[in-house]
């Protein structure tokens, strides 16, 4: 045994090598960063806080944090109500050409994201695909500007773009679903409702808090979208961070924001473990099948 | 074909479950091809065929995830299409038992009783009861991947029957379980039932199984009723040759009706005519088979059947004792000391009044099988 632990410590460690070298690293050099200050165009490296006090006072910086955080609440929350059936439909009604349906569903991921970006300006803009149809029929005389240019189409766009990541999550958790349950639970007299919250949800939670994870952080970390969908209400906290590194010439402070981010992210991540593995489900789930 | 029908019971079975021209297809694959049967209250019924017959279509039609694609169910006399399988009084236990791997035991029991809003107190009871009926009351707090293969089926047993049900199906119940735990199922199952009074309907492949099981038994057939009623009628006096074969490898030897009698008949064998008892509707000249059980078969020096010694295999209690005779194999159970050799010839013969005259003909070499 004690060989074996040992040989696997060996194997693993040139991936430890390259996430400490390509990931941690920076992250620490940033951390650092974050604890010094500019004077005018030169950055003294000497400790303080100062930063962060200063994301703390600000209420624009808070409000960007929070905004990005509500934003990876909202789009994770949709995605996973628009990738239940979806998923399962793949997961159970697909028989043939399965790999098929789970490509068709990547292909937006191949295109890139400026291209994705610009399909849905077309489609959302003011001489765009949906107001010229709305013109057309009558129901409206003027082109809604809304539509384009604003928080709504930012999550309309989000939740496009990072939706495969949900389904992914929840197809594979309702592949290894096993029918007979839901017939089980049929057979006991339990109606679809409960069922779904209480046999599909749980079983399928590894697979939704998968998804969500991956579809919050992305979309907390997400520049282009808002910057090129949001119009004014583009600006978020990456957009500020690269201002600051940018033009502003503030890396301390993006340092601090970046990191204050990373730690309030950090810690929602570990409440979200803790509440899942307090839960009787949760423990069951992790304890597997 | 279906000869002893539901009738045998008798006029004072009250009937729980009727099916009437029950047929299900799926596309152009038909897998019950229209049945009717009876089952009594309080009585222990089995589902016997071999895979592919169509039995469990029958008790998914029972359970209600199916539905019939013609004929119907009555259920205390109450049709019941168009009722969910969540709205009948039916429960199954599953044949992986399919219990909920993130609930504990009690849980898994409780959850029937959850679902219909039953008050917690209740519950708690009828869950309690229901764990102890199954000697399953130290495990409540386990979860299902911590219990053994037959633990786990006494907890689909619970869970099933803490609901009252009019009717438990079993699909399969006991075939994932090794030969010695099935053997103790079978007899927890059979007690389990004359306690509670329900009808139980088991689905098995194993004739062992619906002997040791059943009070009233259905043997199938691609996707027929072969014959139903008690297990000794149907060892006794199997209506098929496929009966006669399926149910303990009866010897068959077809031929010809030379003339027929009331419940007796002659049939013309490759070793001679016999008269025996036989099934009811043979007409003379139709083609069928005579049905003799290894164990009433014995040598005899003046005995008609004329056969040489294939091979001995010593069972313990007896010896099973394969033989070729008139072109056919032909099985044995000798309670002697010692064995016949292989090679040896011996002349068979046999009591004509435990013979028993069965319809149909053989489409394989039927009594191959060194079954039972």
């Amino acid at each position: 045994m004690a060989f074996a632990a040992d040989r696997g410590v060996r194997l693993a460690a040139p991936v430890a090598l390259v996430l400490v070298a390509g990931c941690v690293v920076p992250l620490a050099v940033l951390f650092v960063y974050s604890f010094f200050k500019v004077d005018f165009v030169a950055i003294v490296h000497d400790p303080t806080v100062k930063n962060y006090v200063r994301v703390a006072a600000s209420a624009t910086y808070r409000g960007l944090i929070g905004r990005a955080i509500l934003s990876g609440a909202i789009v994770a929350v949709i995605s996973a109500v628009i990738a239940y059936p979806v998923a399962w439909a793949i997961a159970k009604r697909v028989y043939l050409l399965k790999s098929a349906y789970l490509t068709l569903l990547l292909i937006p991921l191949y295109t890139g994201d400026l291209v994705r970006i610009f399909a849905w300006r077309v489609v959302l803009g003011s001489e765009g695909v949906i107001n010229s149809f709305l013109m057309w029929t009558g129901i409206v005389h003027e082109p809604i500007r809304a539509l384009l240019f604003s928080p709504f189409a930012t999550h309309v766009v989000l939740t496009y773009d990072y939706l495969p990541f949900m389904v992914m999550g929840l197809w594979l958790a309702f592949e290894s679903l096993d029918d007979r349950l839901l017939e089980a639970a049929r057979d006991l007299g339990a109606g679809e409702v409960t069922i779904f919250r209480r046999i599909v949800l749980p079983l399928t939670a590894p697979g939704l808090i998968a998804g969500a994870m991956m579809v919050f952080v992305l979309v907390v970390g997400d520049y282009l979208t808002p910057q090129l969908i949001g119009g004014s209400s583009g600006i978020t906290v990456i957009s500020a961070i690269n201002d600051l590194f940018g033009t502003a010439f503030d890396w301390p402070l993006g340092s601090a924001i970046a990191s204050s981010l990373l730690i309030i992210l950090g810690l929602l991540v570990t409440l979200a473990a803790l509440v899942v593995a307090r839960s009787t489900w949760g423990r069951s789930v992790v304890s597997g099948e | 074909m279906n000869v002893g029908r539901a009738d045998t019971d008798g006029p004072r079975a009250v009937v729980l479950l009727e099916a009437l021209g029950l047929a299900k297809s799926y596309g152009p694959v038909a897998a019950v091809q229209g049945v009717d049967f009876r089952l009594p209250v309080n009585a222990y019924v089995t589902l016997l065929g071999p895979s592919g017959c169509g039995k469990t279509s029958i008790l998914r039609m029972i359970g209600g995830f199916e539905t019939p694609s013609a004929g119907s169910l009555r259920l205390d006399g109450a049709d019941l299409a168009g009722v969910g399988p969540a709205e009948r009084p039916v429960n199954t236990v599953f044949q992986s038992y399919a219990l909920f791997p993130h609930m504990t035991v009690a849980d898994n029991v409780a959850f029937g009783l959850e679902v219909k809003g039953r008050d917690r107190n209740e519950t708690k009871i009828r869950t309690a009861r229901a764990l102890a009926l199954v000697r399953m009351t130290d495990m409540a707090d386990r979860r299902p991947n911590q219990l053994s293969g037959g633990q786990q089926q006494r907890v689909a047993l619970a869970r099933a029957i803490v609901n009252e049900p009019r009717l438990l199906l079993l699909d399969e119940p006991l075939s994932a379980l090794d030969r010695r735990m099935r053997k103790d199922m079978q007899i927890e199952l059979k007690d389990l039932q004359r306690r509670l009074g329900l009808t139980f309907v088991h689905v098995t492949h194993d004739q062992e199984e619906a002997f040791a099981l059943s009070d009233h038994l259905i043997v199938m057939n691609a996707g027929r009723i072969e014959q139903q009623g008690t297990p000794e009628e149907i060892y006794r006096r199997p209506a098929t040759t496929f009966v006669a074969d399926f149910i303990g490898g009866a010897n068959l030897f077809p031929g010809q009706i030379l003339a027929t009698s009331d419940g007796a008949a002659t049939i013309a064998t490759a070793f001679g005519p016999v008269t025996a008892a036989s099934v009811s509707g043979l007409s003379v000249g139709s083609t069928a088979a005579l049905c003799l059980r290894p164990e009433l078969l014995t040598p005899q020096p003046d005995g008609p059947i004329l056969s040489t010694v294939r091979h001995v295999v010593f069972q313990g209690a007896d010896w099973l004792v394969e033989v070729e005779a008139a072109e056919r194999t032909v099985t044995l159970r000798l309670e002697s000391e010692r064995g016949p050799e292989p090679g040896e010839r011996l002349a068979i013969g046999f009591d004509a009044a435990s013979a028993w005259i069965t319809a149909g003909t053989i489409a394989t070499e039927a009594g191959h099988g060194v079954r039972g």
